[in-house]
């Protein structure tokens, strides 16, 4: 591997995106962004996938953001919410004279009507509305939550950009689907082919925040007349496009094709690290109900083999047994003993042979939709035979991955993948209804816990908590961390490499 | 005549009805939810639940089949789940590529294997006809996507003279939709030549021992009218039915390169529409594209009628 290209590429966007001020910023220009495909919908509310979330989040503005350290940070909001001394009442100010694409000034009424509706069709709102017993305007601009015990994920649940509680119009929250794409962004849509193109132009009354870009935060400049998402489905395709320099951004490249990009006509950007694969244990039914068997997955399984297999070189991967790498605050190595790097197949074996395994079948679910997937579960087979286990590898399409998952009675290890979410609270593995299944009072005493500390550093210590009872109990089994590979036009600047890629602050040098 | 044609309309409607039947049937038992896709990886069990109530697919399969045939028959093929537009509307937005993708592909290897062909036949067994038929074979051989791949790596990325993918953004106008086309057109053109190019030759072969194409010879005649005039003339016919089929199975075979391609026709809005499981979208593609073989059979078969009587029964 070509570790100074590796370095040079990261080093040198890195740098480009730092000192984007110290370039000639000026306005124009269109850049095209060939992305994965066709994101299901454009209402950021009504989906989890991160497709949705990258390009909605141009048109529509939540109350509150990530900053470049993953703090919530004011969107809409004009400062971060009052919480009351019990953590029952969650004020938010909000700015006053913002502006949506048709005109209409942003009011506490279209701020509650959104919250309302977040509530009630997304994902991560419903998961706030089990808390929340109220939200009313206190004034033009005021809104007041009230909840029915403290809940801290509250502000990053406000913050995430799919499931997203963005801010709509009133008029239009009775919608759903949604039809008006009516937002507060800083590029308002102009018109969609599907599967050809999402044309974005710029909000002419677009007021930003004053100051830094500050991650997702600060402020947010529109150089770019128009940003265009184009999808460009197969992968060879993408790093063809990414050679040949058509599109000025492309997105999620397989990271074995570096070094074609680093000869090609645009630049690799690497994002190190970007996500966690992670094996996920039916712990409701089936061999995995038993802890002694899944704590014997556990230790028979080599991440440093699996992450090799899956992702070719150690310049795309590290062997990291915590749930958040550093440079998270929710980093730690507490309580991660039985992560063994290259497994522990004694005493695997030990405690496959206590737990009386009786040689049925361990079904892995799992799918080439992301072949790293595939690969992993390749190796994780070979290892847990070795140790004594029967293994029945159940390869689907994605599609069909997603349904199987729901049926306890179908599988008893999934295989997926996520970014780093800037909020423990948002990993599946933290709800109990999610698939696995994982509700014990230990795991509930953590978690509630930690949910309801609004203190940042005093949360930092509970997820410790949190983390020893996932390798106590093991709902899940992370493998490692692996960074991502996109490529950008030299001429694109002020891009800062991130999980959801964003576009404003963004300008082109030729311009 | 009449009779006949009134058999092949019923065979015709009979053959849209399994497949109507069958396309939906396959769909409806294949594993794989819209909603779970539609609401992404942290949907919970419930949201999909309630998102799969509110589209219709708690209903019976044969409750949902006859809403379905319903439909159809008044015209209305659904809705898309995903594209939120009518499933008749997001066809007609993905027919131009796909339209004038099968035209220049069937340009491409009809002006390739009509002179290929003609010419192996008649210097049967030269160097010439052994090289072209090893050239058909291996053309026939090759997968699409890698063709696709291997053009766009050269004229795309290595000389730039192409997009690697796309149909033009936003106010493209007509000619550079059409240069978005040259790449994949010849990836289709370059494959079906092949079995034009064996099948002009095979019909060639036949007529060029025939009583008449000797009599005109020995009646002196140009060796270039003999085998123009009089021989392709008569073997055109059966050249022409495999062209008619070949444009047939382009529209389906468009599949693999549109995607390869990035183009936004029938063909990848049909690979598209099965991995999000958009059921009406893949029922109404399946059968436009069933209906184009059924319809481009029924032309050859009344073609046939017409020029050879006997084929009437």
């Amino acid at each position: 591997m070509k570790r100074t290209a590796l370095a040079v590429a990261t080093t040198a966007v890195a740098l480009l995106s730092l000192n984007g001020m110290a370039y000639a910023q000026t306005k124009g220009g269109i850049i095209d962004v060939a992305t994965i495909g066709e994101p299901p919908t454009l209402d950021p509310m009504a989906s989890t996938a991160d497709l949705v979330g990258i390009v909605t989040q141009h048109i529509f503005e939540t109350l509150y953001t990530f900053d470049a350290k993953w703090g919530a940070t004011p969107l809409l909001a004009a400062e971060l919410p009052t919480i009351s001394a019990d953590g029952m009442t969650v004020t938010i100010p909000l700015r006053t004279g913002v502006k949506f694409h048709d005109g209409n000034v942003m009011t506490a009424a279209d701020v509650v009507a959104s919250l309302e509706r977040w509530t009630k069709i997304a994902t991560r709102g419903k998961q706030a509305a089990e808390v929340i017993t109220g939200i009313t305007a206190t004034d033009d601009a005021t809104v007041t939550i009230t909840l029915s015990k403290p809940y801290a994920p509250l502000v990053a649940l406000l913050s995430l950009n799919n499931a997203a509680a963005i801010i709509i119009p009133a008029a239009n929250a009775a919608q759903d689907p949604l039809e008006a794409f009516i937002g507060t962004g800083p590029y308002k849509l102009q018109e969609r082919v599907p599967d050809q193109y999402i044309q974005l132009v710029r909000f002419d009354d677009y007021q930003s925040l004053g100051g830094e870009a500050n991650g997702y935060g600060g402020a947010r400049n529109q150089y770019l007349d128009e940003i265009r998402f184009v999808p460009v489905p197969d992968p060879n395709t993408r790093i063809g496009a990414a050679m040949a320099g058509q599109y000025d951004y492309v997105d999620q490249l397989p990271v074995e094709s570096f070094q074609q990009i680093s000869d090609g006509a645009t630049d690799p950007v690497v994002l190190a690290p970007f996500g966690w694969p992670v094996f996920m244990m039916n712990t409701q039914e089936g061999l995995n109900s038993d802890i002694r068997v899944r704590k014997a997955i556990q230790a028979a399984l080599a991440p440093e083999d699996m992450m090799l297999a899956a992702f070719g070189s150690e310049d795309f991967f590290s062997i990291d047994a915590a749930w958040y790498p550093e440079g998270f605050s929710w980093h730690s190595e507490v309580g991660t003993e039985a992560y063994k790097p290259t497994g522990d197949m004694e005493t695997a074996k030990a405690l496959l042979a206590e737990a009386g395994y009786d040689g049925k079948p361990l079904r892995i679910l799992t799918s080439r939709q992301y072949e790293f997937h595939y690969k992993m579960a390749l190796v994780a087979q070979a290892y847990l035979e070795a140790v004594g286990f029967k293994v029945q590898m159940d390869v689907v399409e994605w599609a069909t991955l997603t349904t199987n998952r729901a049926d306890p009675a179908l599988w008893d290890i999934y295989i997926t993948h996520s970014p780093f979410l800037p909020e423990p609270s948002l990993m599946g593995i933290m709800s109990d209804t999610s698939p696995g299944w994982w509700a014990t009072d230990a795991k509930h005493a953590a978690v509630e816990a930690f949910n309801a500390e609004s203190d940042p550093a005093k949360r930092a210590e509970l997820f410790v908590d949190v983390q020893k009872v996932i390798y106590d109990e093991v709902p899940g089994y992370k493998v490692g961390n692996f960074n991502a590979l996109a490529a950008q036009s030299p001429e694109l600047q002020g891009v800062t490499p991130a999980p959801w890629p964003y576009f404003w602050n963004a300008y082109l040098s030729s311009q | 005549m009449v009779r006949s044609a009134l058999n092949r309309i019923l065979g015709m409607l009979i053959v849209m009805a399994l497949v109507v039947t069958i396309v939906f049937v396959i769909v409806r038992v294949t594993p794989g939810d819209p909603a779970a896709v539609m609401l992404g990886p942290d949907a919970t069990a419930a949201d999909i639940e309630s998102l799969r109530e509110r589209l219709g697919l708690n209903a019976s399969i044969p409750q949902q089949f006859v809403t379905y045939v319903g439909g159809i028959l008044r015209g209305d093929f659904g809705q898309s789940i995903f594209l939120n537009m009518p499933v008749t509307e997001a066809l007609m937005q993905r027919a131009e590529p796909t339209f004038f993708l099968t035209i220049f592909s069937l340009l491409i290897a009809t002006v390739i294997a009509l002179p290929v062909g003609v010419l192996s036949a008649y210097w049967r067994g030269s160097i010439f006809d052994q090289a072209a038929t090893t050239l058909a074979m291996f053309a026939a051989s090759i997968p699409s996507f890698w063709l696709g791949l291997i053009l766009m790596q050269f004229f795309a990325v290595k000389l730039g003279w192409f997009d690697t993918s796309g149909y033009g953004g936003p106010g493209a106008s007509f000619a550079e939709r059409m240069h978005h086309l040259v790449l994949p057109a010849v990836t289709l053109g370059l494959i079906s030549s092949a079995l034009i190019t064996r099948f002009t030759r095979a019909s060639m072969l036949d007529v060029l021992n025939d009583d008449y194409v000797r009599t005109a010879r020995s009646k002196g005649m140009s060796e270039w009218r003999v085998v123009v005039k009089h021989a392709l003339k008569n073997a055109l016919i059966p050249i022409l039915t495999v062209v008619g089929l070949t444009a047939a199975l382009l529209i389906s075979g468009a599949i693999v390169t549109e995607t390869v391609f990035g183009l936004p026709g029938v063909g990848s809005l049909i690979v598209s529409a099965v991995l999000r499981r958009d059921y009406p979208l893949i029922q109404g593609a399946l059968l436009v594209v069933a209906g184009l073989y059924v319809l481009v059979n029924f032309v050859i078969d009344m073609l046939y009628l017409i020029v050879d009587p006997r084929v009437r029964y």
